[in-house]
């Protein structure tokens, strides 16, 4: 193998090292890489929205369809920019109070289902040490939760256990994370010296 | 009156109500609620993110005409964005669909956007480093007892671990089971009870900061 | 003569060989061995506690049928065919006909249904298939095609699909729902009435303050980042309520706070909040909609923007509230990099690790949700952080009766108490 003659690899190469450069410092290369990545990213995100949401959920469904119910939302999202004039930019307000109401109804239920989801697995169906230091440990970091106590006394030592437990978790997703981001930098260093360089195979 | 907040939080409340109960009837129209719901989301989305690129653009631009800051660069990203923009409209007229495999919309996203994205992922390989070397700095017994339950986890997970002992293996594997589960669950449990409260102050009216 | 010879010669040449290429379906007669179907019946029900759009078939599996293969056509009212399933294990006993919104053939709320079940002991072929689906005149019995027989089966009774009006397989959650809506109501009303409510410390929360003065004079601005979630997230409108609060620090010192936003309606929502604040502040003047600005829907994008804001414009203090994945290191390690003091927060178990290594103050979870309440202090909202409390007494109350009913019930062996031990697991069940 030998180096590239691929136009576009090398593109791709020289933005690879250039977003490295950050690690050394700020440098032109990397605002280059910046300032192009957000500008190009906004056009593509643009161009998708265009095709997914303009064509695919407004023009066809109301052109072919005849589905008027997505006048809704379009007026509600015409209504977004009201923003421009000042004496009408009030009426923004009731788009976003739509979609946070429906954020929020949304989430009610499904956090009620993740409530008893996390409950029922946490029942002692068999008993033995590890389901025992599960209970404790959940039942701690829950009081470690608690705000309308002062954690001191009896309770600030329980809580002192579920913070325990916390860091214990959190340490063990921290070092179950270290190889699955070494192997996404391994992935970009292959490409460098595989597909552009051509020192390896 | 539709200047004030009272008919956005009614409407929010509304809404929400609605959401909720059509969480518990199955039949139409409330069974597809949520997923119309996203669907309406996006469009409204669609419609502000005209806004986003008037912000993002705008302030690119004031800064080349005024020549401030790294304006040479906003030039970049403006270029960029019209680039992509044009590429991907002449590309529509061309092909029929931007989205084509020989249209050069799609190499912009193959050799652009994916190199920088994945590179910038990468980047976290280092960050991951630099920030368990602090953790190791910290002396205290939090930090201190992340960073053991790190090592042995990661350790427990590659080939070395086992090397170093066959149990390794299985206690990372217990650490992952009983103590990481049980506050995994506990911190689940208080989200859950915590998106319940906001969401209940929202739809009750009495959190209404992000309405003006 | 020689060409009428010829031309019924190639019409005779050609029928020969279309009538060879054609498989051969016969109808070997309606007695199929009683062995098989007297073992045999498809039943069609309506799924209950769905939206209409779904059947399911069952069947028993004799073991005189365990090597064999069932394909399921239905055909509605109108008589349209449709494949359901080809060639599955009898052994299977079930299956549902359901499908996605897309597909136009799904099943549809009242209207009827019939099935028909193909038992055969080879996998049938494209050909067979076909035949089916287009022109078989469907009729229980014995059939061959090219040598392989098979059994048309087990026409089902016509099924109706039905939309129910309620699920009732929610109705623990619907039970649950009430119990704590009520419970809210009461801490809520207790609020209202005037009882003192308290709320514990938030470690972190007692240094916005701090990082918003000091911030101030060192002549740096805030950088408040709200992550990549939508309007939509519980994560992010936390984050939102919490930028109210610290933007009306930032408009009490007089200075500056930066909001690089990922999605344009949060940037939106975000641009209202921070000019509330300010005006709350006595200080609308102050405000600058260009402070809150959009950078892009693309995670790593985002990311990079928001990193090389971070160098140039060097904030004095970063706040991370919201909705935060992989890139969330990138930020809270760059933020570091700079010497910014930064207090973080999310509901992303997966990224808290990584903003405890890095951030000065981290608020876990809850900590975050209830992190707006805390720098307010108003009545009702600590009556709503005391009704989550009252929450937690519960969950903990059941899972100690659990932990006990199971120590009585499958340590002691007391059949009462596992029987109870029973009730309150399933009950749990959604």
């Amino acid at each position: 193998m030998a180096l590239s003659s691929n136009f576009w690899i090398w593109i791709a190469a020289i933005l690879t090292l250039a977003i490295y450069s950050f690690l050394y410092k700020d440098n032109p290369f990397y605002k280059f890489a910046e300032y192009l990545l957000v500008g190009i990213s906004i056009g593509y995100g643009i161009s998708v929205y265009w095709h997914n949401t303009i064509i695919t959920k407004v023009f066809n469904p109301l052109v072919y369809d005849k589905n008027f119910l997505v006048l809704i939302p379009l007026l509600l999202g015409l209504l977004m920019f009201s923003r421009f004039f000042k004496n009408v930019a009030y009426l923004s307000r009731i788009p976003i109070a739509f979609v946070v109401g429906a954020g929020t109804g949304l989430s009610v239920p499904s956090s009620f289902e993740f409530l008893f989801k996390q409950v029922y697995a946490t029942m002692p169906t068999k008993l033995d040490i590890g389901i025992i230091i599960i209970v404790i440990g959940v039942i701690s970091t829950l009081i470690y939760f608690f705000f309308s106590l002062e954690h001191k006394g009896f309770v600030g030592r329980v809580s002192r256990v579920g913070i325990t437990f916390i860091m214990v978790a959190f340490g063990a997703a921290f070092g179950y994370t270290i190889m699955a981001r070494v192997s996404l930098f391994i992935g970009r260093i292959q490409f460098l010296l595989s597909d552009w360089l051509g020192i390896i195979k | 009156m539709l200047k004030g907040k009272g008919i956005p939080v009614f409407i929010t409340f509304i809404v929400g109500t609605i959401m909720i109960f059509s969480f518990f009837i199955p039949h139409k129209p409330f069974g597809d609620l949520e997923k119309i719901s996203l669907n309406w989301y996006s469009i409204i989305a669609g419609f502000t993110m005209l806004l986003g690129v008037d912000s993002l653009i705008g302030m690119h631009y004031r800064k080349i005409t005024r020549r401030t800051g790294n304006w040479g660069y906003s030039i970049v990203l403006i270029a960029g964005f019209t680039g992509t923009v044009v590429i991907g409209i002449i590309e529509t007229i061309r092909l029929g669909t931007a989205f084509n495999e020989a249209s050069y919309f799609t190499y912009i996203y193959n050799y652009f956007i994916v190199p920088l994205q994945s590179t910038m992922f990468s980047l976290l390989a280092f960050f991951i480093a630099s920030a368990a070397y602090r953790a190791f700095r910290a002396r205290n017994f939090d930090a201190t007892l992340l960073l053991i339950t790190a090592i042995i986890v990661m350790l427990g997970r590659v080939p070395l671990g086992e090397q170093i002992s066959p149990n390794l293996p299985k206690f990372t594997e217990w650490i992952m089971q009983v103590p990481q589960m049980a506050a995994k669950r506990g911190i689940g449990l208080g989200i859950s009870l915590g998106a319940l409260g906001v969401s209940i102050r929202i739809l009750l009216g009495i959190e209404r900061s992000y309405l003006s | 003569m020689k060409k009428i010879f010829f031309f019924i010669l190639s019409i005779s040449l050609f029928i020969l060989i279309f009538s060879q290429e054609k498989p051969i379906l016969t109808f070997l007669g309606e007695d199929t061995p009683d062995s098989i179907v007297k073992n045999f019946t498809i039943d069609a029900s309506d799924i209950p506690n769905d939206g209409g759009g779904g059947i399911e078939l069952k069947w028993d599996s004799p073991e005189i049928l365990k090597d064999w293969f069932i394909s399921i056509i239905r055909i509605d009212e109108d008589g349209k065919r449709v494949l359901l399933t080809t060639d599955i294990p009898i052994l299977s006993k079930q299956v549902r006909d359901v499908n996605s919104e897309e597909e136009p053939d799904r099943v549809i709320d009242s209207k009827g249904y019939n099935y028909w079940g193909i038992l055969s002991k080879k996998f049938i072929t494209e050909e067979l298939l076909q035949i089916l689906l287009d022109t078989f005149d469907f009729k229980e019995g014995l059939y061959s095609f090219n040598d392989d027989t098979f059994f048309v089966l087990s026409k089902t009774q016509m099924v109706y699909s039905k939309a129910s009006w309620f699920n009732f397989l929610r109705l623990a959650v619907l039970i649950s729902l009430i119990i704590i809506s009520l419970t809210f109501l009461y801490y809520l009303n207790l609020a209202k009435k005037g009882k003192d409510l308290y709320i514990r410390k938030i470690n972190g929360l007692d240094a916005v303050e701090e990082a918003v003065g000091r911030s101030t004079e060192m002549g740096k601005p805030i950088m408040y980042i709200l992550g990549i979630g939508y309007v939509t997230d519980i994560p992010t409108i936390a984050g939102l309520t919490i930028l109210g609060r610290v933007a009306k620090k930032v408009a009490e010192y007089e200075t500056k706070i930066l909001v690089p936003s990922y999605d344009p309606v949060v940037m939106t929502t975000a641009q209202e909040v921070v000019k509330e604040a300010f005006t709350e502040a006595g200080r609308p003047d102050l405000y600058n909609k260009n402070d809150i600005m959009y950078i892009t829907q693309d995670q790593f994008g985002y990311a990079a923007g928001v990193d090389g804001m971070m160098m140039r414009e060097k904030p004095g203090a970063i706040f991370l509230q919201g909705l935060f994945f992989a890139e969330s290191l990138i930020l809270a390690e760059t933020g570091h990099s700079i010497g910014a003091i930064q207090i973080s927060g999310t509901t992303e178990t997966a990224q808290l690790p990584f903003f405890v290594a890095a951030c000065d103050y981290t608020l876990i979870g809850e900590e975050m949700m209830a992190a707006s309440v805390y720098l307010q202090k108003e009545p009702m909202m600590l009556g709503s952080i005391a009704a989550e409390d009252f929450l937690k007494v519960i969950i903990m109350s059941i899972l100690v009766l659990g932990f006990l009913l199971s120590f009585l019930g499958s340590g002691l062996k007391i059949e009462f108490f596992k029987n109870l031990f029973d009730i309150l697991y399933q009950a749990l069940q959604v």
